[in-house]
């Protein structure tokens, strides 16, 4: 799980990068790089979902 | 005197006055954890301010460089992305090359300090259980390449402070810091709590335990020599990567006065009304995170505006500090997560949102965004990899005796306060 995490936070990061090459306009940039964000911002939670599963340890 | 030579003699003294920031942040991470780790927590300062110095003159500062020096660059769809200094390493040269004028030395002296700062925030997180020996290596790993690559791309000519020539954006912008120092400190004290993980007696079936800091007095005054430290490193950034002037650091010096302020009086406030009565340590953490907020656009932000961030940075950090250690189960004892990270990125983007410059808002707020997603998404990554491979070779926690003993007795052999203190537990049967 932790791993997916890292490959979500580089491709958030990608993809808001590739948006900079490929999109003109200020908003459509803006809406991939913030997409972008998110997407980090959902593997940042799953590195820290796997921390809190092993802190609370098996049930 | 001239206009340049001014310029100089306030970098100068702004620089000279950056080493209280790291003096303030020392006895607040001190103070904030317990007394039978006090010493080894200001010898981990010490021993990671001077890794950082001299790894950063040895290796860092080749690969941060500066504005107009040699760099590598990498062609990549038809635009040529700045990404690494090429400056001679063991900052050879550098004797001649004050002749040419006093910059690239100014560069290296800020270098050495920005580097030795954020090389201390992540002790805040791993107090009371990180190892001497794994603060200094982690020290040198972010000396000799995180700092300095975000460093370059920011400060020195990189594709960041490019995006205008590169992409018809305006150029990232960190004035003070906030992203190249606060919140890759912040950054690396994340990975470092995940990494330890939390201290023996936080957590018992789920609860946290509250586990105060020794000493309230020393955090609080702490608070007054980083204020101090941050009028010259904020300075010091503005005057060397954005030229700033006399006035603009007046209004640098006005701004960070008033973002601790606020910082603080917002934190004094919502605990008074969350718990009752006013939290010191929290209180404390408000004015570091009004602080670094402010720093992102010092010398640029109007007062009213400096306010504003730095209220929102002193509210947010007294939740995020409850967030992450009652829900998310990350025992951070100083809140250095919260306050570097959370304050960090918070004034990062705020910087985007009231910034007036000639760009219009969604294109400011764009490159700020580019900026915090470089560094969620690229350098936590490498950070948090390259942690773990260090705990393989160099192990970061101390094992489960020396959590009880405490980090004194284990690692430096006595304790701080060999005459005064009993420990509550020492006696009870483990």
């Amino acid at each position: 799980m932790s791993l997916f995490g890292y490959l979500l936070l580089l491709s958030g990061w990608l993809l808001g990068l590739a948006s900079l090459f490929l999109l003109a306009g200020v908003g459509q940039r803006l809406i991939f790089v913030a997409a972008g964000l998110a997407v980090e911002l959902l593997g940042l939670g799953l590195i820290t979902y796997r921390y809190r599963a092993l802190q609370r340890g098996p049930k | 005197m001239t206009a340049n030579a001014m310029s100089l003699n306030l970098c100068l003294m702004s620089i000279l006055l950056a080493p209280f920031a790291a003096a303030g942040l020392a006895l607040i991470q001190q103070g904030l954890g317990r007394s039978r780790s006090a010493a080894h927590s200001m010898l981990c300062s010490l021993c990671a301010l001077s890794t950082a110095a001299i790894i950063f003159v040895l290796v860092g500062s080749s690969w941060m460089g500066f504005a107009g020096g040699a760099a590598h660059g990498l062609h990549l769809a038809g635009r040529m992305i700045d990404w690494l200094g090429a400056e001679p390493f063991f900052a050879s040269g550098i004797g001649s090359s004050l002749l040419a004028g006093p910059y690239r030395a100014l560069v290296l002296a800020y270098g050495i300090f920005a580097a030795g700062l954020a090389a201390l925030i992540p002790i805040n997180s791993g107090s009371d259980r990180w190892r001497l020996a794994a603060v200094a290596a982690a020290s040198a790993l972010l000396a000799a390449i995180l700092f300095p690559l975000f460093g370059h791309w920011v400060w020195g000519d990189g594709w960041l402070a490019q995006l205008g020539p590169l992409f018809g954006l305006p150029g990232f912008t960190d004035l003070g810091g906030a992203a190249g120092i606060q919140v890759l400190g912040g950054l690396c004290a994340l990975s470092v709590a995940w990494i330890v993980g939390p201290r023996q007696g936080k957590y018992t079936e789920g609860m946290a335990a509250a586990i105060p800091g020794h000493n309230i007095v020393q955090v609080l005054f702490g608070c007054m020599l980083a204020l101090i430290g941050w009028i010259g490193l904020e300075s010091a950034t503005s005057i060397l990567f954005y030229g700033a002037g006399a006035g603009q650091i007046a209004l640098t010096l006005i701004n960070a006065v008033l973002a601790a302020a606020s910082g603080c009086l917002a934190a004094v406030l919502t605990t008074r009304l969350r718990y009752r009565k006013p939290d010191a340590s929290l209180s404390a953490n408000g004015w570091i995170a009004g602080l670094v907020a402010g720093s992102a656009g010092c010398a640029r932000l109007t007062p009213a505006d400096t306010i504003l961030i730095a209220l929102v940075a002193g509210t947010l950090v007294t939740f995020l500090v409850e967030t992450l250690e009652l829900r998310l189960l990350i025992d951070d004892p100083g809140g250095a997560i919260s306050v570097h990270l959370g304050a960090g990125l918070w004034g990062m983007l705020a910087y985007g949102l009231f910034a007036s410059s000639g760009a219009s808002r969604g294109a400011l707020l764009l490159a700020q965004l580019v900026g915090a997603a470089t560094l969620l998404g690229l350098l936590f990554p490498l950070i948090h990899i390259s942690h773990r491979l260090l705990n393989r070779l160099i192990p970061f926690r101390v094992d489960a005796d020396g959590d009880w003993q405490g980090m004194d007795i284990r690692e430096l052999g006595a304790g701080a306060y060999p005459e005064f203190v009993l420990h509550a537990d020492e006696f009870t049967p483990r």
